[in-house]
């Protein structure tokens, strides 16, 4: 019963925090000129070309000039309603061009998050019981090393070496032979995951190639986190086992094995996944700049499309606040899972005594 | 005093000292090193004559690092290739990136102490508004935040047609628009400043709701001190020390941050002059990085350079950050 109550507050804690963001965005946005933000409202057809009679009778029709709340409350209704504006440099609709690109966005994710947080808590463990042991100057050499090469070096030099050097890893999502598969009338695109359609079409081929696809992605982005989660584990596990009644456990006679596995772990783990709840916007933004890197055609294409359409002459202004909104949808439902985790692992957490 | 002796005596500390030390000599010494041409005016990047090639140039007796190729359009749409000479960039280039990670991290870390401290001083409803503010600010993934200013800034200056006469109209900048040209602020740098104080604001909340329960808050109240005496004069001193570690990372973490942006396209165009000249060399070099036959070394001073110069300041900055720690916060460092 009082789990059912943390999540309920967990979800309304979500919903405050869109409310409040996309309050946020908007007052941004209101630091613009109001001609610019006309293009929040602008037809389909016209793209690009803002013409001064257009921005005007916009502006007019959709009362721009009105207080902040007003227009917020506004657009926030269009938002619900599904109309998240026309992006000029697109030329698309902003919400179905960001739906369109989700699953491979939340595959790259989806993949490192189960990559790495299990590696990186496992070895942090592990580190943290091997103290000044091989394994624990291993892990913090090892450790050092993959904090200290920023991602986007790091998955340039492994593109040259696997990719164009070794032909073992492509880059994009899959090679052109099974993307005509994928796109074929007989393919059923089910969660748009494709290494999950891909069994779920007996199509095992297509999984591998997916999974080959995703290799040098996956391992670039896990890498910093699987570090950086991974040295906040072994600190939290060096702390416990210090702690008194680990040597009272082993002065009761328990294993060291049984002590490690049964008190020190689970109180260990959790500064780690609060600390990697923090991180997952972080997190989220380290998937922007692996797709573009990598050349996923995920939701960074909102922007590397309207970086390569400099010339045009209108900002896209939608496009950036569908693309600030739609990364917020991304990193809360991450945040949830990981927090619903540590509630699992934490009684006070779950009964509502810890915030 | 006592502190400094104690950082000196231990060797561990000297490596992280010296890499900082060394940018920040390279950025004062940057006449000397690398001697402008004009030393009244210095510029940050020096383009150098005689290589129409738009392959970038290799090391020669001119160019120290060699070159790379910029293909500059002309306003009468004439093309030219402009050659950056990568040693000037990568000298000159140190004071901009330590200005840019010091205002950054220093920025941040004003704003989140102020949070943290006011909310955990006052308590009650506010500490609670204002801790779910900073939690809804943790959902929000900087890399928006970037594009949303520099989106904003693009406005700055845009034109319209008008088609009753065939011309163009500027729309007016905003207040806003105007301060940041005015004061050449990189979009970057106020995206990352605005969407990266949350972890000072967590720790300082922390710290303060502990600290001002203490006994000598009390007496400092009974002896008539004002709220705003005790939190910077009692309270803040005593919480800062894990805020200067974090703020030591910050400075690394920050530049390398930004670099990531440049180099994925979202901090602006090349032309931009408030991008960092090391961003602006990743930015004209990545096309150059994997070369013919996926060789990577056939065009290495086009990055390599500026990349190890990238990750040494990283980690100098961090292995700071992680020394500071041991000698501030004795009691929480497990060896």
């Amino acid at each position: 019963m009082k789990f059912i109550r943390f999540l309920l507050r967990r979800l309304l804690f979500m919903l405050v925090t869109l409310v409040f963001i996309t309050a946020m965005l908007y007052g941004i946005m209101m630091l613009a000129p109001v001609e610019a933000r006309a293009i929040l409202y602008m037809p389909r057809s016209d793209y690009g070309q803002g013409s001064q009679q257009l921005i005007q009778e916009i502006i007019e029709e959709k009362g721009l000039d009105d207080p902040y709340p007003v227009q917020y409350v506004r657009w926030a209704v269009n938002l619900l309603r599904g109309d998240w504006g026309w992006s000029p440099s697109m030329r698309d609709d902003v919400l179905p061009a960001l739906i369109r690109r989700t699953p491979v966005t939340a595959e790259l994710t989806l993949y490192s998050v189960l990559l790495y947080i299990p590696l990186g808590l496992a070895s942090g463990v592990w580190a943290g019981w091997k103290r000044r042991r091989f394994a624990d100057y291993g892990f913090r050499l090892v450790a050092f090393i993959a904090t200290s090469i920023p991602p986007f070096i790091l998955g340039l030099v492994l593109l040259a070496i696997f990719y164009v050097g070794l032909h073992w890893f492509p880059i994009g999502r899959l090679a052109m032979s099974n993307k005509m598969i994928v796109d074929s009338p007989e393919f059923r695109t089910i969660t748009g995951l494709l290494t999950v359609d891909g069994l779920l079409n007996s199509r095992l081929d297509i999984t591998l190639d997916a999974l080959r696809h995703l290799v040098l992605p996956v391992f670039t982005l896990s890498l910093t986190h699987w570090a950086t989660l991974g040295r906040v584990t072994r600190a939290s596990m060096i702390e416990e086992l210090d702690k008194e009644y680990v040597t009272a456990a082993r002065g009761r006679g328990l294993s060291v094995q049984w002590t490690v596995w049964r008190h020190a772990l689970s109180n260990a783990l959790l500064p780690a996944l609060n600390s990697s709840a923090l991180s997952a916007a972080s997190l989220i933004t380290g998937v922007f700049v692996i797709e573009v890197i990598f050349a996923l055609p995920g939701i960074s294409e909102l922007f590397s499309i309207s970086a390569v359409d400099a010339f045009s002459l209108v900002p896209d202004i939608s496009a950036t606040m569908g693309f600030a909104l739609y990364g917020v949808l991304f990193v809360l439902p991450l945040m949830f899972v990981l927090d619903v985790i540590q509630a699992i692992v934490d009684p006070r957490i779950r009964e509502g005594g810890l915030k | 005093m006592k502190g400094l002796v104690r950082f000196a005596v231990n060797w561990r500390n000297w490596p992280p000292f010296l890499l900082v030390s060394l940018f920040v000599f390279v950025a004062l010494a940057a006449p000397l090193l690398a001697p402008p041409e004009d030393p009244n005016h210095p510029s940050d990047a020096r383009i150098v004559e005689g290589y129409t090639d738009p392959a970038p140039a290799p090391p020669d007796e001119n160019v120290v690092l060699g070159t790379v190729a910029y293909y500059s359009l002309g306003a009468l749409g004439d093309a030219n290739m402009l050659h950056f000479d990568v040693f000037y960039s990568l000298v000159w280039g140190t004071r901009s990136i330590l200005r840019f990670g010091l205002i950054t991290a220093f920025g941040a870390a004003t704003i989140g102490v102020l949070m943290g401290a006011v909310s955990s001083y006052v308590g009650g409803a506010l500490d609670a508004l204002l801790m779910r503010v900073t939690d809804a600010f943790l959902a929000f993934p900087v890399i928006a935040g970037v594009w949303l200013f520099q989106t904003l800034m693009q406005t700055a200056g845009m034109r319209l047609t008008d088609y009753t006469n065939f011309s163009w109209v500027t729309v007016p900048e905003t207040w806003f628009q105007r301060w940041v040209s005015a004061w050449d602020i990189d979009p970057v740098m106020l995206a990352l400043i605005a969407f990266s104080w949350m972890a000072y604001a967590r720790i300082i909340n922390v710290n303060i709701s502990v600290l001002k329960q203490t006994e000598y808050v009390a007496a400092a109240r009974s002896l008539g001190a004002g709220n705003l005496r005790i939190i910077f004069r009692h309270l803040v001193p005593n919480a800062i020390a894990p805020i200067i570690v974090l703020l030591a990372r910050d400075v690394g973490g920050m530049v390398v941050q930004q670099a990531a942006f440049a180099f994925i396209g979202v901090s602006g165009t090349v032309n931009s002059t408030a991008i960092p000249e090391w961003s602006r060399l990743l930015m004209l070099g990545r096309n150059w990085v994997i070369g013919q036959w996926g060789n990577p070394f056939v065009h290495w001073w086009v990055y390599i350079p500026v990349t190890l110069a990238l990750i040494l300041f990283g980690v100098g900055w961090n292995m700071l950050g992680d020394r500071l720690n041991v000698l501030l916060n004795p009691r929480e460092v497990v060896k």
